[in-house]
Parts: C-alpha cells; structure tokens; sequence
C-alpha cells in the first residue's frame, strides 16, 4: 500500500514538474515561470491587436432584437425604469462611479477596449469610467470553490480554435444586467456568463453571450456585441477617471495645484449656475 | 438699541450668496461622476448662439459652459453642455484647445428633460473661423478609421 502511495505521489511530482504554465496550472497553488515555448504559442492565437471600438447603434438595436426574458418582478421593474427615464427623472445606475460589471460593460459601453495576450491569461483593459480590467485566465485552471464576489466577477476561458470561450461566475449580485444607463436589474445572485469571443472578418470581433441570471431572468439570454477595429493612433487606450469630473482643478493655501469637488445633481451633472 | 438688523445690500448680496451655497450643498452628491445621458431628451434640438465660458477636457465627460441668450429671452444664461471622453472626442478630431473661453460659437444639443439650461452637445460651429465640431460616436461606426 505504502509503495502504491509513493508511486501516486512520484507520479504528481512528476506531472507538476511537467507542467507547462499554459496547460496544467489548475493542479498547482503556484503559477510556473513561462517558457519559450509558452511566449511562443501565443504567436498562434488570433490577432486581436489594436483597439476595439463599439458599435453603439447595434447595442440599441438589440435591445429590441434580442429581448431580455425578465422574469414578471423584473419585467414590472423595467418598465417603471422606463417610465422614469420618459418622465425626465432616470434613474442613474453608474453615476456612483462603481464599474458597470460583467455583463454591463460589455453590452452597454461606448468606449474603446483592447485585449492583451500572455501565457495563460486574456487580459480585457477598457478606457473610460476608470480604465477597467478583465482578467480571464486561460492556464487550464478551474473557478475556486468559493471565490469572493467582485465586480467582474472570475474569468475562466480556453481556445476552440480562434474563438475564446470565456466562462464568468461570483459577479457581486448588486451589480446590473443593463439596458442601457437608466434601465437595468441587480443580478441578485447566482450570475453566470458565457462568452464565445470572435473575429467575423479581418476587423470585426463579435462577443456572443449567454447569460444566465435564474433570480431575475427566465431563461438564458442570448445577444451579441460587435466590436470594430480601429490601428490609428488616435485610437489608442487614454486614461479614463470616473471619479475626476467630481473635481475641478483649485489652489490651495499655500498656492500648491488641489483638487477642489464640484457641485453636482443627483444625476452626475455639474450644478448648472444659470441664475448670476 | 435697535429691534430689527439694518439690511444692507451687502447683507442681502450675502444672504444670497449663502443661500446659494446651501442649495449648492442640498444638490451636491458626492462621487456622482459618471454623468448619465438618460436626462437629456434626444427627441429635441434646441440651438443657441453664445460665447464659451468654460471648456473643461476631463473624463469621464466634458463640459462645455456657454452664455447665451435663447431667442426671445431678456436675459444672458448660462448653459452648461456635456460630451463624451477626451478619448472618444480625441477619435473625432477634438483637443483640450479645441474651445476657448470667449470663442463665439452657434450650437446645437439636446436639451434637458427638466427643462433646465443644460443639454447634450450635438454640434457646434465657431463664428469666427466656421469650423464644426461634431460629437456622435454613432458616426464613426465601422473599422480602420483614420
């Protein structure tokens, strides 16, 4: 019995001392230093290089073509939220300045994002409401057991040709699946998304979701955002600070350049001084 | 000894200025930066012709404060328009230099729904030169743009 244990145990030896970080990382508590052989395997992905802008005009659209199955409490809360927003007082879901999370950012952003390759991890950097980020990890690994929920929830993805299947879960059940930046619904829980990321020409990228969200939809919702390409420079990914339209540039005592906050409304805008 | 104070016009400038501040105060809501657009009535154009007071290039969206008289209004007001990211206005040809305070401009946007002085920018056109500024990223759909 002893020898049988030895030999299971040189066996995990062996197979960790194997592992490439690309494949087995799943059975270690510890990431392996990437090889060559890893820097060049991603030469054989996809190329996704530059930066990716929205196409605006089709998340509209498809908020008719692809409706959302609401369960009935949230299809009565969607259309208060709309009623709201046609009376002039939306409700503002992401003037607090938190990310818009996972699905929202990808079904609701007007801002450009890029995606960087490197041995076993996609990583997604987005541009305005903070410079958001997307970790998904392509080594092999599986989500934890028990993973802290977190805005974006943890990524998990892996390579069915040149489409990245990308598998999200623990996204925190306050966040919203959106309609747009006055109509949305917490998650309430239990949140699972799953994205076949792929080109559908030369310069356009499609992210095909399923999202499955049983405590306010139905059924899975299928819809899908488009993505262009763009390689001018003026193109490239600028800092984008939420929270920096809630300062105007001041001075201080002692003549030093300050943060001063501005006045807003309830919705975000500067408090309009129309009356001198 | 007196029973009631001597309101002075400086008393009263104060009083003003006071009252302006503790409704700037009841209005402020910290950490509320991400403006949503979904105040704006996009069904609606309303064009002014004004001069810039303010353009201030900072994310997440910019603001543009004009003084302009509405046709038929006695009175100068300011209005205050908001924009998309330096980012995303950068794409469109736009700099932090692109407005000037004093810069006469004609102006198209989308009111506010409250019927407030502000709205969302659509278009401007600067009097002196006659160059426009547009800002819909709905124009700038497709791929490999210069």
């Amino acid at each position: 019995m002893r020898c049988i244990h030895s030999l299971a145990l040189a066996a995990l030896v062996f197979g960790a001392l194997i592992s490439a970080p690309g494949s087995h990382a799943e059975q270690s508590e510890t990431d392996s230093a990437p090889q060559p052989k890893d820097w060049a395997d991603l030469a054989k992905l996809p190329d996704w290089s530059g930066v990716w802008t929205p196409n605006i005009s089709d998340q509209d659209a498809r908020a008719v073509s692809d409706p959302i199955p609401w369960n009935a409490a949230a299809a009565a809360e969607v259309a208060r939220l709309v009623a709201q927003e046609k009376a002039g007082k939306p409700k503002g879901l992401f003037v607090n300045c938190l990310p818009e999370a996972m699905p929202s950012w990808m079904l609701i952003t007007h801002n450009a994002l890029e995606f960087l390759f490197s041995p076993g991890r996609v990583t997604i950097l987005g541009e305005a409401d903070g410079n958001r980020l997307r970790r998904i990890y392509t080594d092999g690994r599986a989500h934890p057991a028990d993973p802290d929920p977190t805005f974006h929830g943890h990524s998990i993805g892996h390579w069915e040709g040149d489409t990245l299947v990308v598998d999200t879960v623990a996204v925190l059940p306050e966040t919203y699946i959106a309609v747009s930046e006055a109509v949305g619904i917490p998650n309430n829980g239990d949140l699972h998304v799953i994205e076949r990321i792929h080109l559908v020409d030369a310069q356009t990228l499609h992210d095909d979701l399923e999202i499955t969200a049983p405590h306010v939809l139905t059924k899975p919702w299928k819809t899908t955002r488009i993505l262009f390409r763009q390689r001018a420079r003026k193109y490239n990914i600028v800092e984008g600070v939420c929270l920096q339209g809630s300062f105007a540039e001041g001075v201080g005592k002692r003549g030093q350049a300050i943060f001063v906050p501005v006045p807003q409304t309830p919705w975000g805008n500067p408090v309009i001084r129309d009356s001198r | 000894m007196r029973l009631l104070p001597v309101i002075t016009q400086s008393t009263v400038l104060k009083r003003a200025a006071i009252a302006w501040l503790v409704s700037l105060a009841a209005a402020m809501s910290p950490a509320l930066a991400h403006h949503s657009f979904a105040m704006f009535d996009f069904a609606t154009t309303t064009v002014i012709k004004g001069t810039v007071s303010e353009f201030r290039w900072t994310n997440p969206h910019v603001i543009l404060t004009v003084e302009a008289a509405p046709k038929g209004a006695a009175a100068a007001a300011i209005w205050s328009l908001e924009l998309t990211s330096p980012g995303n206005l950068t794409r469109m040809g736009w700099t932090r230099h692109s407005f000037k305070p004093g810069d006469r401009i004609e102006l198209e946007f989308n009111p506010l729904r409250d019927g407030k002085h502000g709205g969302a920018f659509k278009k401007a056109t600067l009097v002196d030169t006659g160059q426009v500024l547009t800002s819909n990223l709905r124009d700038a759909e497709k791929p490999g743009l210069k």
